[in-house]
């Protein structure tokens, strides 16, 4: 009995060993088997999926932490070919919500693409009509019979972000916008579009869930803060619209810069869009350079340059403040007659009269005294005929030509030095007068104030571009602006506040020599003359109430300055002289 | 006299074992069920840590989705708080408020010692940021005596009241 139990259980015991020795068979059989390769690549396939990360896009803010440019939902809907099962209902829904033809998406889904199994209907969809789409979804999975497919299974929405400006037009020349490819245009958007769009990442994610920690951590794109004051634009953008408007201008620019580190405070130019809706990009806008004239549009400047040519003047030792100069109305310079822009003859004359006369004869006789050698250094040492690296996409060089170049013309040296046949931007004519203002250093404008990556704020340093002049020169010349507005009385000037700066009115070049009755009327001022906090230029192209900077562009200046010192909270003269007191 | 001991001894289990085979077989079988024992508990071990890995992972997975979804949301907050403070709606509020702006004429200026003006926005968040090792769980550093002692200690402490 014993024996027999002894065999039964020597039979089980070797039945055992032979299923698990064939079960180990099997396995060494199938991993070394020819098909074994095979297997392994459909592991690796199903075990991982290529993905493509694209980290959200930067936000852009003010210098007060106000959002100017950050991120909404949007959301791609698709449908997946081989799981859809109603496709007619699907394309209905889709086209439904969407307002658009059915047939169109049904079309698509007959006859998609080869081997494509997920089709894209439509992306950017807004969130509501997302919503609606989620909600039909759910509708038809609680009609449909129990274990079957619902209609609309295969239809699928994947939300993504896109770019959102909560300020709608607000510094648009500044931000520029960003395409549905996620590419930015203009300004900001262009010029850090590697920093804001942090870079795209296509890896391989195990779907495996034992090797999650495989995951890709994809940071976010740089957020970057402005040194624009939202507030400030905000107002320079309307004053710009009313002088516009009062003065019947065709186009304008504004731009408020902090001389002291070349902080643009403000920038104001027209057209301005808004900029969700770029795609009315070609309908505002003719060509590139007219989205932000600040920095695109190079022109000639006229009377403003004076300033300029003073400064070099006086550096140079060439004049004095007090120097004489007896105006006849008319000079010969390179073998042509210059005259005043009255055609007037002014008389006995100094320095600040000169100035304040805004006589071109004067600054003409000037330059000649001066030499064609050491005005042309002293124009380079400014900065003109190269762009000045402010921070903004597009910007032009301007052109200044020099003794040598087969344009130049002696005439050339008389009237380059009262801001004839010579162009420059608003940014160039801002960084050069900023040595005036800024005891002879030049600052490079800037837009940029920090960045912010991995929680980490990380200033920008200001930057300097020489001393073209030195602190003495702009003491004087910076006296001399301000005695000159304050002798003419100007409408430029702010009460309780000494400013300096100068007019310009310049004729526009056209292609059978300069046009009549026509003009760019400008403006360039600091203050307080102390302290100076703000630098303001004004720009208006083509005005026709009055073609003079003097009665166009002056007192658009003293409205801007007069919103710039309320909300920078800058005090009069007289309280912080009295605070400054012991 | 201790050889003369060991060998009966050996001569007496010899005897014992010849006349009960069973009892070998009673060995043989004893090492086989604990070697099953043996590898059924490994692999039960095996299967336990497996799963929680494989679970703790999906928790990973779905984290991250969750995590994606948030900032959506929160970037959708942003904006849409951004929007309702932009320029244009505070200046329409504030004038449906009564308020008019300020004339740079009409203001006053007033000395107040020891006031400073406000610094530009810092936007930096790295402060609160700490380094993911400092906020790992005892769980997974300590050993298995330090974990009886935490779990003694917390029940004593429950016990007495101590918070």
């Amino acid at each position: 009995m014993k024996q027999q139990y002894a065999w039964r259980s020597l039979v089980i015991a070797a039945l055992l060993a032979f299923i698990g020795a064939s079960v180990i068979l099997q396995l060494l059989r199938i991993q070394y088997s020819p098909e074994a390769q095979n297997f392994r690549e459909q592991s690796a396939l199903y075990g991982r999926k290529l993905e493509t990360f694209h980290p959200e896009r930067g936000a852009i803010y003010d210098r007060n932490g106000r959002l100017l440019a950050g991120s909404k939902t949007v959301y791609e809907v698709g449908v997946d070919l081989a799981t859809a099962r109603d496709k007619e209902a699907i394309a209905e829904a889709v086209g439904v919500v969407l307002g658009r033809d059915a047939g169109e998406f049904y079309d698509e889904m007959l006859n998609p693409p080869e081997n494509l199994r997920y089709l894209v209907l439509a992306d950017f969809v807004e969130a509501d009509a997302a919503e609606q789409l989620m909600q039909l979804l759910h509708s038809a999975k609680e009609m449909a019979e129990p274990g079957q497919p619902s209609r609309l299974q295969g239809l699928a929405l994947d939300a993504h972000p896109q770019r959102e400006y909560p300020e709608k037009a607000l510094a648009s020349n500044v931000i520029g916008f960003v395409s549905y490819e996620g590419r930015g245009y203009f300004g900001v958007e262009e010029k850090y579009n590697s920093l804001l769009a942090g870079n795209a990442v296509q890896v391989w994610v195990p779907t495996d869930p034992n090797r999650a920690s495989e995951i890709p951590q994809v940071s976010s794109g740089t957020t970057l803060v402005l040194t624009i004051h939202r507030q400030l634009q905000s107002t320079v953008e309307k004053i710009l619209d009313d002088a516009l408007s009062d003065y019947g201008a065709e186009h304008g620019t504004i731009v408020v810069m902090d001389p002291r580190d070349g902080a643009i405070l403000a920038l104001a130019s027209s057209p301005r869009m808004d900029l969700n809706e770029f795609g009315s990009y070609g309908v505002i806008y003719g060509n590139a350079s007219e989205f932000d004239r600040a920095v695109s549009m190079p022109y000639e400047p006229g009377s403003v340059l004076k300033v300029l040519t003073m400064a070099a003047a006086l550096d140079s030792g060439t004049v004095v403040p007090s120097t004489p100069f007896l105006d006849t109305g008319a000079i010969q310079a390179g073998g042509a007659i210059i005259r005043n822009w009255d055609n007037e003859a002014w008389g006995q004359q100094d320095m600040v009269g000169c100035l304040q006369h805004s006589l071109n004869v004067c600054l003409a006789w000037v330059a000649e005294r001066m030499g064609a050698e050491a005005f042309y250094r002293y124009m380079n040492r400014f900065g003109f005929g190269h762009p000045t690296g402010v921070d903004l996409a597009g910007e032009a060089a301007g052109r200044l030509k020099l003794p040598g170049d087969s344009d130049w013309y002696p005439v050339d040296l008389a009237t380059n030095a009262f801001g004839q046949g010579i162009s420059v931007t608003a940014m160039q004519m801002l960084m050069a007068v900023s040595s005036v203002a800024n005891d002879g250093r030049m600052v490079v404008p800037h837009v940029l104030r920090a960045m912010v990556r991995e929680g980490r704020q990380y200033s920008v340093p200001v930057q300097y571009a020489g001393s073209p002049i030195s602190a003495d020169t702009s003491n004087t010349l910076t006296q001399m602006l301000a005695v000159s507005l304050e002798n003419e009385s100007s409408i430029a000037l702010v009460p309780g506040y000494r400013v300096a700066g100068k007019t310009g009115t310049a004729q526009i070049p056209g292609a059978y020599g300069y046009e009549i009755g026509v003009t760019n009327a400008s403006f360039i001022g600091w203050g307080p003359v102390d302290d100076p906090r703000f630098m303001i230029y004004v720009w208006l192209e083509r005005p026709s109430t009055s073609i003079w900077g003097s009665e166009t562009a002056a007192p658009t200046f003293s409205q801007v300055a007069k919103e710039t010192i309320l909300v920078l909270n800058i005090a009069p003269d007289s309280v912080r002289n009295e605070m400054a007191r012991p | 006299m201790n050889l003369q001991q060991t060998g009966r001894s050996l001569e007496y289990l010899l005897h014992a074992y010849a006349r009960t085979p069973w009892r070998a077989q009673r060995q043989w079988l004893g090492a086989a069920l604990l070697l099953v024992i043996g590898l059924g508990m490994t692999a039960a071990l095996y299967l336990d840590v497996t799963s929680q890995a494989a679970i703790a992972g999906r928790q990973i997975q779905d984290l991250r989705s969750s995590i994606i979804a948030t900032e959506l949301v929160n970037a959708d907050l942003k904006s849409h708080l951004a929007e309702s403070t932009s320029t244009v709606s505070m200046e329409a509020r504030a004038r449906l408020l009564g308020y008019e702006p300020v004339e740079q004429a009409s203001l006053q200026y007033l000395s107040v010692p020891g006031f400073f003006e406000p610094e530009p926005v810092v936007l930096a968040t790295a402060g609160s940021l700490r380094p993911s090792a400092a906020s790992m769980p005892p769980e997974y550093t300590e050993s298995l005596f330090d974990w009886i002692g935490r779990r003694l200690e917390s029940a004593m402490d429950a016990g007495t009241g101590v918070p």
